[in-house]
């Protein structure tokens, strides 16, 4: 390794083996075990879209029964003869004073598995818990719901509300561009799936909620769409390590979660790794450039008096510059389970 | 009338500074080190120090600072390299000789401070009132809060509150007595709180009050339960300060940055005689510490250390409402809310990044904003009593010019009165803090004071002054001359005055100020630093144009003043 490169802070963005929750809520019924495989689109859970509170007695005889856990689904209790009210099947949130607070709901929608994998534990109510093959790609943000479909890159240059049109509903599309709020809502509306974007103004994540709150309180809801953000909020290009490794698994299935946020690849693939000197330059007059790492700069002072230890970078475009470290990025593997 | 007079700054380290006993756990030999590896891991930095043994005392060798992804090895051996090119003759006495090969953190006697991301600790209580006492006792602890209470939210809500991602820890709560309406949610608490601990295993449980356990013990196998005294009934009556020190032990480590950094407040006190400051600002957190010291009763100095940790006031935290607003209000330069926004979300994601220019100037102003959120959260619980010395400490304070920071202090802190400021710009101050002996810590302390403290001078703040009008006059002496300064009120007189010197001020008002205590003429204590003597002879509170670009222009020409590079 080159001399002092670990000095530039590492940047995790493949992760070998990664543990994903997917989260739930109260009322929620899972499908799915502990112990299982499942493979991409079974289904795992049934979300109630507007779950409410109901309380109902215990039924008769409960008290000579083993007493639920919390969180445990129970069916539906009929009402006989008009002297014993009836309930509804839910999940028991608890019991208390000789009642039980259910939790139920009418309209159901389906979680399903973004990838193959196994189901390690379920939280009922809370979350599951699945472990996947990696390695797969780390990001830092997941907007919207999980999701899977077969990853398009869009061009560089092209305008993404014109290139999202109805041949890629079912998609995960990478937008490498501009991107914003509208053009999202619309590969919505296309059927897509989810989108991969570098960045993502905070406006245009607020005008993004805003959106998925209001399909969420229609009847009528529309299919799951998540957005992936792999970087920040101010607009940057993809970065050659990962354009690479996305243009390794086009047409693939891939799966977004986000708790850890990260896009689920086929373990199948080889995926091209940068070399290890290989640096982005996050910030300051040279974001975006790629270079390679030459040594520690020294402890230089920048413009506005400020003192930093820099380190020295051959710029792909032949100029060698000194660069703040706290501007410098390398691409590591994430350690295992973290 | 009375002079407001500053106490010495520092010890002689002749006579402060005892052959110490003291060890440095981890040294190969078993021996005494003659140098030892400091390190502040913070969530946004990881900062780094050699110090040595030189002519019997503890000195700072060498010292730097780089984003926590960085890896420690490649920082010791940066500051090895570079303190054997600069004095290899004293790398030799010290660190032996090279050895060949990188330099091994493992190999190396260390004192490591760590500053983990705020927890968050979910609140349901039986009523408002005592969510209210509660969430006020976790914040000063430290901790992210989400809350609700029986009283107004439905169980359902509540436990999706609880269970969200991120929640670390529930607190369930009562007041101490009970109400009468809280009596009878206890125990639906409890059960509600049993059923949380169900679908979350591992969650952290506390309670506080008379809130039933056999729930819990009904389905749970081995709940970890710690109980905690419950916040007072009483209206107006703020929670108890052992609930907040309980909360925040159960959050911290045992190496905690924080708590470090208040023994460090503590030794500083009593090896100074000072009234000691020290306002913590990083990017997951942010703490205010008062360290007094006063007679104990052995016959030796004891310090009387209070400490409260503000979340809130963490650098780049701009969730809470008008935090934007208030960070635009100090930003000189104009920008759209949309993208300053956009620019202070990203510096959160990557706090080093974009450090010159005006991400330098976007930083000052962030950092006003979050000293602001810190005075205003801790002051009820903290009070705002003049102290004698301020010290900025935490990634924020190192972002930007010793003299800048300076300002920083005199925008914000408007007391009137005098105090010396100072920064640590070594990020020191914790790991001396997990020294665990408080004898063998302010040893450590006396030896390093002035080398861990990066001196910017004094500010003195009269109060009461007509703006635009001539003020008065000041005489200062120091290293035997004699200079004389005609004050003008309304802006900052600044006065050169170089780390290491002393003075003595004198202020003669043409009417009648306040100093501490009011009066015409005043007679004080003044040390130097990089921003030397700094008259802030503006408005007590600090008032400002409201119209942005008038207001902008006004800032800046004070900046300019203290900070020269700024438009390099």
């Amino acid at each position: 390794m080159s001399d002092g490169l670990e000095l530039v802070p590492a940047r995790a963005f493949l992760d070998p083996r990664p543990r994903v929750r997917l989260e739930l809520q109260p009322g929620d019924r899972l499908v799915a075990a502990a112990g299982e495989a499942v493979s991409t689109g079974d289904v795992l859970a049934e979300r109630i879209r507007d779950p409410r509170l109901v309380e109902v007695p215990m039924p008769r005889h409960a008290a000579d029964q083993v007493v639920p856990l919390p969180g445990t689904w129970l069916p539906v209790q009929h009402a006989r003869g008009g002297r014993r009210a009836g309930a509804p099947a839910g999940e028991l949130l608890f019991e208390h004073a000789g009642r039980r607070r259910l939790v139920t709901g009418a309209h159901l929608d389906l979680l399903h598995a973004p990838a193959d994998g196994r189901v390690v534990e379920v939280e009922p109510g809370a979350a599951v818990v699945l472990d996947f093959d990696g390695p797969d790609l780390c990001a830092s943000e997941l907007l919207g719901e999980p999701n899977s479909g077969r990853l398009v890159l869009l061009p560089d240059e092209s305008d993404p509300r014109l290139a999202m049109d109805i041949a890629l509903a079912g998609a995960v599309v990478v937008i490498p561009g501009r991107v914003d709020a509208e053009a999202l809502t619309r590969a919505r509306a296309m059927g897509i799936h989810g989108a991969v974007v570098e960045s993502l103004a905070e406006r245009d994540r607020r005008d993004l909620a805003a959106s998925a709150a209001r399909q969420q309180a229609g009847l009528h809801r529309m299919a799951p769409f998540g957005v992936l953000v792999l970087g920040g909020y101010l607009r940057r290009g993809l970065p050659a390590a990962i354009r690479a490794v996305l243009e390794a698994v086009a047409g693939d299935v891939v799966g977004l979660v986000g708790d850890p946020p990260l896009l689920l690849l086929s373990p199948r693939r080889v995926l091209p790794m940068p070399a290890p000197d290989r640096l982005l330059v996050r910030g300051g007059p040279e974001a975006g450039r790629e270079g390679r790492w030459l040594g520690p700069g020294g402890y230089r002072r920048l413009r506005g008096g400020i003192g930093s230890e820099t380190g020295l970078v051959a710029l792909d475009d032949g100029r060698t510059v000194a660069i703040p470290i706290g501007d410098l990025e390398r691409f590591v593997f994430a350690a295992p389970g973290g | 009338m009375p002079p407001t007079l500053l106490a010495d700054p520092g010890p002689d380290p002749a006579q402060a500074a005892p052959a110490t006993s003291w060890r440095v756990s981890g040294w190969p030999d078993g021996g005494r080190p003659e140098a030892f590896l400091a390190l502040d891991r913070g969530t946004a930095t990881l900062a780094g120090s050699i110090v040595g043994r030189v002519d019997r005392r503890w000195r700072l060798l060498a010292a730097t600072a780089l984003p926590a992804g960085s890896d420690p090895g490649a920082l010791l051996g940066l500051l090895v390299d570079r303190f054997r090119s600069a004095d290899p003759v004293l790398a030799e006495n010290t660190l032996g000789r090279p050895a060949g090969g990188p330099e091994s953190v493992d190999g190396w006697p260390q004192l490591v401070a760590l500053s983990a991301p705020a927890a968050t600790l979910a609140i349901i209580a039986a009523t408002d009132r005592t969510r209210a006492r509660l969430e006020e006792a976790a914040l000063g602890a430290g901790w992210n809060v989400v809350g609700g209470s029986a009283e107004r939210t439905d169980p359902l809500a509540l436990t999706r509150l609880a269970t969200r991602p991120g929640v670390d820890a529930l607190l369930i709560g009562v007041a101490d007595p009970p109400d009468a309406d809280e009596r009878e949610l206890a125990a639906e608490l409890a059960v509600a709180g049993a059923g949380i601990a169900v679908r979350r295993p591992g969650l952290r449980i506390f309670l506080a009050g008379s809130v039933p356990d056999a729930p819990l013990l009904d389905v749970l196998r081995d709940p970890a339960i710690v109980r905690l005294a419950a916040p007072p009934r009483l209206p107006g009556e703020a929670a108890p300060a052992s609930l907040r020190l309980a909360l925040a032990a159960a959050r911290r480590g045992p190496d905690d940055g924080r708590a470090a950094l208040a023994a460090a407040a503590g030794s500083l006190a009593r090896v100074l005689g000072l009234r000691v400051e020290v306002l913590d600002i990083g990017v997951s957190g942010a703490a205010r510490i008062l360290a007094s010291p006063g007679p104990g009763n052995d016959g030796g100095i004891v310090a009387d250390v209070r400490m409260l940790e503000v979340p809130g006031a963490a650098l780049f935290r701009i969730d809470q409402p008008g935090t934007i607003e208030r960070i635009d209000h100090w930003f000189t330069q104009g920008l759209d809310r949309a993208r300053l926004r956009d620019r202070l979300a990203e510096l959160a994601l990557a706090p080093w990044s974009d450090l010159d220019g005006d991400g330098a100037l976007l930083r000052a102003a962030a950092l006003r904003a979050a000293l602001e959120r810190l005075l205003e959260a801790s002051g009820p619980t903290l009070g705002d009593d003049g102290v004698d010395l301020v010290i900025g400490t935490g990634g924020a304070w190192s972002a930007v010019p010793g003299p800048a920071a300076a300002h920083i202090v005199a925008d914000v802190i408007r007391r009137s009165g005098a105090m010396q400021v100072a920064v640590d710009h070594a990020r020191l101050l914790g790991p001396i803090g997990t020294i665990a002996d408080d004898a063998e810590r302010d040893a450590v302390c006396a030896d390093l004071a002035e080398d861990a403290l990066l001196r910017l001078g004094t500010i003195v703040t009269p109060r009461g002054l007509r703006a635009n009008r001539a003020a008065g006059r000041l005489e200062i002496v120091s290293g035997g001359v004699r200079s004389e300064v005609e004050l003008v009120a309304g802006g900052l007189t600044l006065v050169d005055l170089p780390p290491g010197a002393r003075g003595t001020a004198e202020l003669a008002f043409r009417g009648a100020a306040e100093l501490g205590v009011r009066g015409r003429r005043f007679q004080v204590q003044v040390t130097g630093g990089l921003a030397g003597l700094v008259l802030d002879l503006r408005d007590v509170p600090l008032r400002l144009p409201e119209r942005p670009d008038r207001r902008r222009e006004i800032l800046a020409t004070w900046e300019q003043a203290l900070w020269p590079e700024r438009e390099a």
